[in-house]
């Protein structure tokens, strides 16, 4: 017989998941509407950004009810503490998509310039962490995640070449420093995106194993 | 994925397994080792070479289904379950060194080193000062002096001093549920004694008196070595240092309250902690 | 459109034992004529057994022959014709066909008529027809006598007579009353005391020099005639013997005294039917003239002679008087019952409870008491005297009394008395006491002895502390019920130990106060006694009733001193809530 609080459990894991997926468009649209310049596309990300806002109120009413009546213990209750953290990173991630839309209307609007390379490639690896960091809730699966964590590194190098670049580009062509601080600006935010991503990967090792593996290296 | 009660349906079918017993108990000194113990009812088998320490100065809780054998496990330290006649048991007990179920060993001399509660408040037909100082009394003492000094300090260690002050003299049974089970309680610390056994001692009680009991209890941790049997979880939860979960008669994981509740070693205590098992 | 389910119609029938209404009826009913045959039955004995000490009126009554008797009436009755009676001709009773023609049906009535001496009746029944006219004469006086039954005349006067001559102190129903009013009390006193010289002073010293007298016995029997002791014994004897003699005389002269006071003085009354008889003045108990009387005066004759009843000893064998004899060997009896069933059975429910294994043996050995309780209570009479009073009874005296059986052949203890009779009683009401003691055991919660074990206590403590004072509620219902059943048992009594009428009480002021070997009185053989056996049977009638009545007051005092003691111990151990 199903008891409630597995049911209770069951609802919150969808919605979760549901929030999660509304993030995971959110930043693959957002990063489309980089690279191809498309501002509608840009426009309709920072609306859409409200649902994500509203879903996240949703699921963290629905964890406090969930503590208050039926004091979960052992891994429910890890399931509920993971379930708050990771909405509250996916809700951010949402917000560093709406961001990056921000400075896609931004640079539309400004002259056309080149994207580095590099940013290309470090979109699409966040996103490949994003989706990665939800398989392993979906899943409950500690070792996505600790790949996910890996994966950040190469994120990391990433971002630190783009800013380079920058630096270089204002020095020499000073003319295009607004541009190139958007294009700054928006590395940044995907970089944070795969940290959010990271911090998901470290709730769900806690959720399934118990381990607070934050600020931990090396696991 | 493995049946998270795969372990419970061996023990069901009669197969012995080991008990995980957390390293931190092991660690603590004990006041009361079960060492091997085994108990027949006729040709029942109800407990299965249990081997727990249960630490000094902390509150320990049994926790398990119905019919787990907690209970048995809990009369069978201070041998109440002597005075069942079909009752058999293999194994030792020891309280601070000296072996319980030694044929030499004086009963009557045991059980006075140690107090037990009941489910059901048993407060004596006589003044609420006689049940106190009951154990003293039946020991020979009677100067009043000692007594009331006695009688003072339990009822105070067992919040009800307040309550019961200026009626002494009144007789036990006049008291409310909770008033009754916290002046066993005194009765049973009244002798100062070296392990405390509360059988589901809130089992009979309001929540209010239920609230006032755990209170109790949590006040007695750090001053006496409290064995208490429950059903409820949260209330093993709330009071107990260490938790020990017990099925069908056997000791399947013992450790740390706070482990077992955030994270039990074996997925059965899990199960069964969280609801999905019992 | 709203649609009715239509409701199926309930019989009346169905509806009534749905409720229960019928139960409560029957229920009701049945504990209705319950008490309604309690009540009415004390009722009846109250109210007989209360007015028997009323001073009913005396009435004159003249017959139709001229005859007067003064009396009480005390009933009345119809009865079938008298046909030869009647029509005064012995010739016309032939034939039932003539009796059944003549069919009359007439009253007679019952009087008391006093004066057993003159006329041979204490009772009489008068025809109604031959009764020509009744009256209250003001001065008609019933008077009650030591011996001889009632007297009922009219005082005419107060007379002193000596060796000489009669001296007439007084003259007239109203002076003579009121001298008797002013002398009687001091003749009384006089009387008694010369009946306790008799029967108490006199008593000691007949008992010191029969002690005395079996000592020389007994002598004998342990050393021999030739031996020292036994010359001992007899020069003891001869002691004693010669201080008796001494004062006895002392005794004798006083009681002479005391006589010589009383003598001669009387009352010469005379009767209706015009005899004149002088009463002595000691020998009237009581007098009184219930037609002068007001109602304090009533009451006052009432309450004296219901203090009488209480306190004196018995007269005219048993059908006048006191039965204070019979209430002290009642209780007395009652008391020792209890003391022995008491201990006795609490201890064996005790520990058949508590103490034997549960097995075969126990079984039996419960039963078997269980059984006892339905035998019949003249079977353990019968025991009673086979196995205490000739077995033990005649071993005890083998060896202590010897001296008694060998001089007087009076055995002590081998024949029935208060130990026996105790005894026997308390062996008839023991499978009561066991079982309610073991009822009551049983329903002591165990959650309550195993606390006690837990905290350290033995068996036996655990029993004295917990489990007795938990349980005497239902141990004192036991003995409450065992003390009414063997305050009314006769049949085992007759037996071993009671008598119709006993000289000493069991329990009294002599050393060594309490004489397990006496026999003694008992309210209930009283009834039996006086009821069947007595020659008045119609003065004895009421008597039967003031004494069931006595005897079921003093049960229920009994019982109610138990009540309120149990009640007192239930609040104290027992609980009215969890």
């Amino acid at each position: 017989m199903t008891r409630h609080i597995e049911r209770q459990i069951e609802q919150l894991k969808e919605k979760i998941l549901r929030v999660g997926t509304l993030v995971e468009e959110a930043i693959s649209k957002s990063i489309t509407a980089l690279i191809n310049r498309d501002s509608h596309l840009a426009q309709r990300v920072m609306a859409s950004d409200e649902e994500i806002d509203r879903m996240e109120v949703e699921v963290e009413e629905e964890c406090l009810k969930i503590l208050a009546l039926y004091q979960p213990v052992a891994a429910d209750l890890r399931f509920v503490v993971a379930a708050l953290k990771i909405n509250n990173d996916l809700e951010r991630m949402g917000d560093l998509a709406k961001n990056i839309a921000k400075r896609v209307a931004q640079l539309a609007a400004g002259e056309p310039c080149e994207l580095p390379p590099e940013i290309r490639l470090m979109a699409m690896q966040a996103e490949e962490m994003v989706k990665q960091c939800l398989d392993a809730v979906i899943n409950a699966d500690p070792s996505l995640a600790r790949q996910v964590r890996e994966e950040d590194d190469a994120v990391d190098a990433a971002r630190q070449k783009i800013r380079k670049k920058v630096l270089q580009g204002i020095k020499e062509h000073p003319e295009n420093v607004e541009t190139l601080l958007r294009i700054n600006s928006v590395s940044k935010h995907i970089e944070r995106i795969a940290d959010m991503a990271t911090n998901v990967a470290e709730d769900v090792i806690y959720m399934v194993e118990g381990d607070i593996v934050r600020h931990r290296t090396g696991d | 994925m493995n049946n998270p009660a795969d372990r419970l349906v061996a023990v069901a079918a009669g197969k012995e397994v080991p008990s995980e017993v957390h390293q931190q108990v092991l660690d603590e000194r004990p006041v009361l080792e079960i060492d091997r113990f085994s108990l027949w009812y006729g040709t029942k088998q109800a407990l299965h070479s249990i081997t727990m320490p249960i630490s000094h100065n902390k509150v320990t809780a049994l926790v398990g289904p119905s019919g787990c054998g907690k209970s048995t496990l809990l009369r069978s330290v201070n041998r109440l379950n002597d005075l069942v006649p079909s009752v058999r048991s293999t194994g030792d007990m020891r309280l601070n060194g000296d072996s319980i179920y030694d044929p030499s060993m004086d009963v009557i001399d045991l059980r006075k080193r140690m107090g037990m509660v009941f489910q059901k408040p048993n407060p004596f037909p006589m003044s609420i000062y006689e049940n106190v100082v009951y154990s003293l009394r039946i020991d020979g003492e009677n100067s009043r002096g000692v007594l009331d000094e006695v009688c003072e300090l339990s009822l105070r260690g067992a919040a009800l001093w307040d309550e019961v002050k200026d009626r002494l003299a009144d007789s036990a049974v006049g008291l409310s549920g909770g008033q009754q089970q916290r002046l066993c309680i005194a009765r049973a610390i009244a002798a100062e004694p070296e392990v405390l056994l509360l059988d589901e001692p809130c089992s009979a009680l309001d929540p209010m008196a239920t609230g006032k009991v755990e209170d109790l209890i949590q006040e007695l941790r750090g001053r006496y070595s409290v064995l208490i049997v429950t059903h409820n979880m949260q209330q093993a939860s709330r009071t107990s240092d260490y938790t020990a979960f017990m099925y069908l008669g056997r000791l399947i994981e013992y450790g740390p309250t706070t482990e077992i509740f955030t994270k039990p070693i074996l997925r059965e205590t899990e199960a069964y902690v969280t609801g999905r098992f019992g | 459109m709203s649609f009715e389910r239509p409701r199926r119609l309930r019989s009346a029938y169905s509806g009534l034992t749905a409720h229960g209404e019928s139960w409560v009826w029957l229920t009701g009913g049945a504990l209705a004529m319950a008490i309604a045959m309690i009540t009415g039955l004390l009722l009846f004995i109250v109210v007989r057994g209360a007015s028997t000490f009323w001073p009913m009126p005396l009435e004159r009554v003249e017959l139709v022959d001229g005859r007067q008797v003064l009396g009480e009436i005390t009933g009345r009755e119809e009865v079938g014709q008298r046909v030869e009676e009647v029509q005064g001709d012995p010739a016309a009773a032939a034939g039932p066909q003539r009796a059944s023609a003549v069919g009359i049906r007439m009253a007679r009535r019952l009087v008391r008529t006093a004066n057993f001496e003159i006329t041979g009746n204490h009772y009489e029944w008068f025809d109604e027809p031959k009764i020509a006219r009744t009256s209250l004469p003001e001065w008609a006086t019933a008077v009650e006598r030591l011996e001889g039954g009632r007297f009922h005349g009219f005082p005419l006067r107060l007379v002193h007579a000596t060796e000489n001559s009669t001296e007439v102190v007084a003259q007239g129903p109203e002076k003579t009353w009121q001298a008797y009013e002013q002398l009687h009390p001091a003749f009384r006193r006089r009387f008694r005391e010369a009946m306790h010289i008799d029967k108490h002073q006199r008593g000691v010293l007949q008992r010191q020099l029969r002690a005395a007298r079996m000592a020389v016995v007994q002598a004998d029997l342990d050393r021999g005639r030739k031996s020292p002791a036994y010359a001992a014994a007899v020069e003891a004897e001869a002691t004693i013997a010669g201080r008796m003699q001494k004062q006895s005389a002392i005794l004798d002269g006083q009681t002479a005294r005391l006589r010589e006071q009383n003598a001669g003085w009387g009352v010469e009354f005379e009767t209706a039917s015009g005899e004149k008889r002088t009463l002595p003045l000691d020998a009237i108990v009581r007098g009184w003239q219930p037609n002068r009387l007001s109602t304090i005066g009533k009451l006052g004759v009432y309450f004296s002679r219901w203090v009488e009843f209480l306190w004196d000893d018995p007269r005219e064998a048993n059908s006048a008087g006191g039965v204070f004899p019979a209430i002290w060997g009642t209780v007395a009896m009652t008391l020792i019952m209890a003391m022995f069933v008491a201990p006795f059975g609490v201890l064996a429910a005790l520990y058949l409870r508590e103490y034997a294994s549960a097995g075969f043996l126990t079984t039996a050995v419960r039963i078997a008491i269980n059984n006892l309780a339905g035998v019949p209570s003249i079977v353990y009479g019968a025991f009673g005297l086979g196995f205490f009073c000739y077995v033990l009874g005649a071993g005890i005296d083998e060896i202590f009394f010897q001296p008694s059986l060998v001089a007087d052949n009076q055995p002590t203890f081998g024949t029935g008395g208060l130990l026996w009779a105790s005894l026997t009683l308390a062996l008839l009401t023991l499978p009561v006491v066991i079982v309610a003691t073991e009822e009551a055991l049983s329903a002591v919660p165990n959650s309550m002895r195993e606390g006690s074990y837990a905290c350290g206590a033995g068996k036996w403590q655990t029993i004295r502390r917990i489990v007795l004072p938990r349980a005497l509620p239902g141990i004192m219902t036991g003995l409450i019920l065992a003390m009414a059943r063997g305050a009314g048992e006769v049949a085992p009594l007759m037996l071993v130990g009671v008598k119709k009428l006993a000289v000493d009480l069991p329990i009294d002021g002599t050393f060594p106060f309490v004489h397990p070997e006496r026999e003694f009185m008992h309210l209930a053989y009283l009834i039996y006694d006086v009821g069947f056996q007595s020659p008045n049977s119609q003065a004895a009638q009421p008597m039967v009733f003031t004494i069931t009545f006595l005897l079921v007051m003093i049960i229920a005092l009994l019982n109610v001193t138990a009540i309120w003691a149990r009640s007192r111990l239930k609040r104290r151990y027992v609980s009215q809530q969890f």
